[in-house]
C-alpha cells in the first residue's frame, strides 16, 4: 500500500473508533466496537435508533469532531450508517461548529 | 441501454411486484419463543405486531436465510428469502428443542406475498386500505380481514409485503393496480427489486449469499449477537476477530460482473461478488469483498478486471443511492403535485463513478 493510500485509509479508521466509541458511549449500546461495522444501518432495521438518538449522535458530533448538523446543517443521508458520518467528518462537515 | 419503467418507477413513483421468492411459515404453541429464539441470532425482544431484521444460520455460522422474525400474539410468522417454504419448515422443525410443543405451517402453500415499493408506494396503499395506513411504523404489521401488511422492503425506499391468500392474490393485485394508475405504477420484477437492493446495499441471500461468506464478512454482525446461543453461535464466535476480509460498496464506468478480480496495483486484493447496472446513477455498482485492510469507502486507487480488461473503480460510502423516500414526507407530499418539490437529486455530487471526487 503506498503512502497516499495508507494515509486515506489510517484517516477513515481513525475517524471510524472515534465514532464508534462515542456511539457506545452516548448511546449506551451493549456492543463491542468491533461489532459496529462501517456500513451498517444506525436507524431502522439496523442498530434501531430513533429520533432522539439522532439528536445525541449531532450533539456528539458537534462535541467530538467540531461538526455542527444539530440544525439541519446536513441531510438524512448523513446519518445512515458510521461511513455516512465519517465521510462527512472527513469531507469537514456540512457546517463547522461556531 | 433501454431505460427500465420499474427501475425508474422504484426510485420515484413506485412498482408492484411478486414476492414469490420470499416464504412465509408461522411457528406456533407453547414452545414457539424457545423455538424462535434458537434460531435468531439476534436477542428476540418483540412486541406484538414489530418485525426484527436477521439470518438464519447454519453450523458454521453461514447465511442459510435472510429472514424478518414478526411476533404475532403468542406465535411468530417468518418471511424468509433463500429457503422455501418447505425447507424452512423441515428447518424450523429440526433446530426446534427436543420436545418442544410448536405447530409449524407453511403459509406460502396457502397464501401469496406480493410488494410494493417506491417513495410513493404509501400513497398507493393508502388509496386502497385509507389515509389510516399512512403512519404505519417501519418494522411493523397488522392484520386486516384476510391480508396482512408488513412496512418492509430491501430497496431504500418506502416498502410493503402483504400476504394474501392465494385465492384472493389476483384481485388483490388487480386492486392495487387500478388505484395505482394515477400514480404510474409499474410491475417490479426480481431482477429490478435485486437491482436496487445491490444499489442500498441489502444483502441479498441469491447473490452475495452463496458466497460462504461469514456475517463478519458481510459487514452483517448488526443481525446476530455474541450474547446468546443459538444455531451457528458457537461457529461465528470462533470466526470473530480472525477475519481478513470484509465488503465494500463499489462503482465502475463501464460493466463490472460478479467474479472480477479486484487489484491495487499489481496486487489481487479482491473480488466482485455482486453486481448490475444501475440506471439511476448511470454506472455499474457492485459489491467486492476485499482483504480487510483496503476494504474502506472512498478510494479510487483499484481496478476490477473484467473479462481481462482493468476497469478503474471506486468504493463508496453506502448506500450509492439517496434515495427520494428520505425525503418524501406523507404528511406533506403527493405524487401529483411531486412536480411543486425540489427534492435533492437521487445520486449525491461526486458519487457516480465518472466524478474524480467520488466518494
Amino acid at each position: 500500500m503506498d503512502a497516499d493510500l495508507a494515509t486515506i485509509v489510517a484517516a477513515r479508521e481513525q475517524v471510524l473508533e472515534r465514532l464508534r466509541a462515542t456511539l457506545i458511549k452516548q448511546l449506551r449500546l451493549e456492543r463491542a466496537p468491533d461489532e459496529l461495522d462501517p456500513d451498517m444501518p444506525l436507524f431502522g432495521s439496523g442498530l434501531g435508533l430513533d429520533s432522539l438518538d439522532a439528536v445525541e449522535i449531532a450533539v456528539s458530533l458537534e462535541i467530538e469532531f467540531g461538526i455542527h448538523i444539530a440544525e439541519g446543517g446536513a441531510s438524512p443521508v448523513h446519518l445512515r450508517t458510521l461511513n455516512t458520518l465519517a465521510t462527512l467528518i472527513l469531507d469537514g462537515g456540512a457546517v463547522r461548529a461556531r | 441501454m433501454p431505460a427500465d419503467l420499474a427501475l425508474d418507477a422504484l426510485r420515484t413513483s413506485a412498482a408492484l411486484g411478486d414476492a414469490s421468492h420470499v416464504a412465509c411459515v408461522r411457528v406456533a404453541g407453547a414452545g414457539a419463543f424457545a423455538t424462535i429464539d434458537r434460531l435468531c441470532p439476534r436477542e428476540l425482544f418483540l412486541r406484538d405486531g414489530q418485525l426484527l431484521h436477521t439470518l438464519l444460520l447454519r453450523e458454521d455460522g453461514r447465511p442459510l436465510a435472510d429472514v424478518y422474525v414478526c411476533a404475532d400474539d403468542r406465535a411468530f410468522l417468518l418471511l424468509a428469502e433463500g429457503l422455501s417454504g418447505d425447507a424452512l419448515v423441515e428447518h424450523v422443525r429440526a433446530t426446534a428443542p427436543v420436545g418442544a410443543d410448536v405447530e409449524i405451517t407453511n403459509v406460502s402453500r396457502t397464501h401469496a406475498v406480493l410488494s410494493l415499493d417506491g417513495p410513493y408506494a404509501w400513497e398507493v396503499f393508502a388509496e386502497l386500505a385509507g389515509p389510516e395506513v399512512i403512519g404505519q411504523p417501519y418494522m411493523t404489521f397488522f392484520h386486516d380481514d384476510a391480508v396482512t401488511t408488513f412496512r418492509v422492503g430491501k430497496t431504500g425506499e418506502y416498502g410493503y409485503y402483504f400476504l394474501v391468500p392465494g385465492e384472493d392474490a389476483d384481485d388483490y393485485r388487480a386492486a392495487l393496480r387500478d388505484r395505482g394508475s394515477a400514480f404510474d405504477l409499474a410491475t417490479a420484477n426480481l431482477d429490478a427489486l435485486d437491482q436496487c437492493a445491490l444499489e442500498n446495499w441489502f444483502f441479498n441471500i441469491r447473490r452475495e449469499g452463496r458466497e460462504d461468506l461469514t456475517p463478519i464478512e458481510l459487514q452483517l454482525q448488526w443481525r446476530v449477537s455474541y450474547r446468546k446461543e443459538y444455531v451457528g453461535s458457537s461457529a461465528l464466535a470462533a470466526l470473530r476477530g480472525r477475519t481478513t476480509h470484509r465488503i465494500v460498496q463499489c462503482a465502475g464506468a463501464t460493466e463490472l460482473a460478479a467474479g472480477d478480480l479486484v487489484t491495487y496495483g499489481e496486487r489481487t486484493i479482491g473480488r466482485v461478488i455482486n453486481a448490475g447496472f444501475s440506471q439511476c446513477r448511470g454506472d455499474w455498482v457492485g459489491v467486492a469483498l476485499l482483504e480487510s485492510a483496503y476494504s474502506h469507502a472512498g478510494i479510487a486507487a483499484y481496478a476490477a478486471v473484467h473479462a481481462e480488461v482493468p476497469v478503474a473503480i471506486r468504493t463508496l460510502t453506502a448506500p450509492a443511492v439517496n434515495n427520494r423516500s428520505l425525503y418524501v414526507n406523507p404528511q406533506l407530499h403527493s405524487y401529483l403535485t411531486r412536480d411543486e418539490v425540489q427534492f435533492p437529486p437521487l445520486v449525491l455530487p461526486g458519487s457516480s463513478c465518472a466524478s474524480p471526487t467520488a466518494r
